[in-house]
């Protein structure tokens, strides 16, 4: 089993590095506005594909905890949302920096309620109380099982939140309110590196996840305690 | 013609190409208050100055990344060990 998970995780380094070589050497049309920024859509919009799979790796796990009552699906669900939330402030951060020197230069704005990013920061504060509830439990078992109804709950929200809203309104994002869809506006050779881009960051989420499961359990072993 | 010459006139054609392309910028490789190069660019140079150098910056992101296989990778080889101590061969990691 080990030599699996070595083979996928050496995978997933060269898969990453490839996808690094490509996002720079590649040629790319130069259009307005975005220029050489263009090549933020293999960085930026990887992070939020990559929240999207960790949030639904977590809830399948708390799906799966409150009907086993297995703790380890409960440190699989926890180690998966820490993760996610990871990338998903990774998302938001690249999105602000991005953002401030294409469509908001020349101005002071950094934050503007664009709403698909406003939607993502409420996401996060929702995953942000996931783990203030669990904080909030001494006994582990009480802990999981409200942690883990509130976990689908919480999974629940994210197309709404990402995709459902912000889609009524206008917003830089494609396939906003009055913008061209992804798929009309994004050149094919920006598709040979985008979409490897997003399956190379679903595994280092799972590289990433699987070492603090691993660390999670043995401190469950040692400790009583499955909180990482 | 001197050497130091007919370098700055070289340099001088093809900043007024770039002009002409439309592609001059504040950012041109000859720094305003710097003295004109008195040798051509040579070995990694010539990648290195070329298309904006964006290289430059593809080489900075691997060293970064690189710095972050390493550790992960590290983390992997502790964690096993720790298993190993622990006796703990039943995870099941997929």
């Amino acid at each position: 089993m080990n030599r699996t998970y070595n083979f996928i995780r050496n995978t997933v380094f060269v898969w990453l590095t490839l996808m690094i070589l490509g996002a720079f050497l590649l040629n790319i049309p130069r259009i307005n506005i975005l220029e050489h920024t263009a090549r933020n859509l293999y960085f930026h919009v990887p992070m939020w594909f990559t929240m999207m799979a960790a949030v639904g790796v977590s809830a399948w796990h708390s799906v799966r905890y409150l009907g086993t009552g297995d703790m380890v699906r409960d440190i699989r669900a926890l180690q998966a949302a820490r993760i996610g939330t990871l990338f998903g402030v990774l998302g938001l951060l690249t999105g602000i920096f991005w953002s401030k020197f294409t469509w908001y230069v020349g101005t002071d704005v950094w934050w503007n309620f664009d709403p698909r990013q406003t939607m993502a920061a409420v996401q996060l504060l929702i995953y942000g109380a996931y783990f203030v509830l669990r904080s909030a439990f001494e006994d582990p078992v009480k802990r999981a099982r409200i942690a883990g109804v509130y976990n689908v709950f919480a999974m629940v929200t994210v197309p709404f939140l990402l995709f459902v809203l912000p889609r009524q309104m206008a917003s830089l994002h494609p396939g906003a309110d009055g913008n061209p869809a992804f798929s009309d506006i994004t050149a094919p050779v920006m598709r040979l590196v985008f979409y490897p881009a997003v399956i190379g960051f679903i595994g280092l989420f799972w590289v990433l996840y699987t070492q603090r499961v691993r660390l999670a359990t043995l401190k469950h072993r040692l400790t009583s305690d499955p909180e990482l | 013609m001197a050497p130091i010459d007919r370098i700055q006139d070289a340099v001088q054609n093809a900043a007024d190409s770039l002009a002409q392309a439309g592609q001059a910028t504040a950012f041109d490789s000859i720094w305003a208050g710097s003295d004109i190069p008195t040798q051509a660019p040579s070995g990694l140079e010539n990648v290195m100055l070329s298309n904006d150098k964006i290289f430059v910056v593809l080489v900075v992101v691997l060293i970064i990344w690189s710095g972050i296989m390493f550790m992960l990778w590290r983390n992997d080889n502790r964690i096993s060990e720790l298993e190993r101590q622990v006796g703990d061969q039943s995870n099941d990691l997929l």
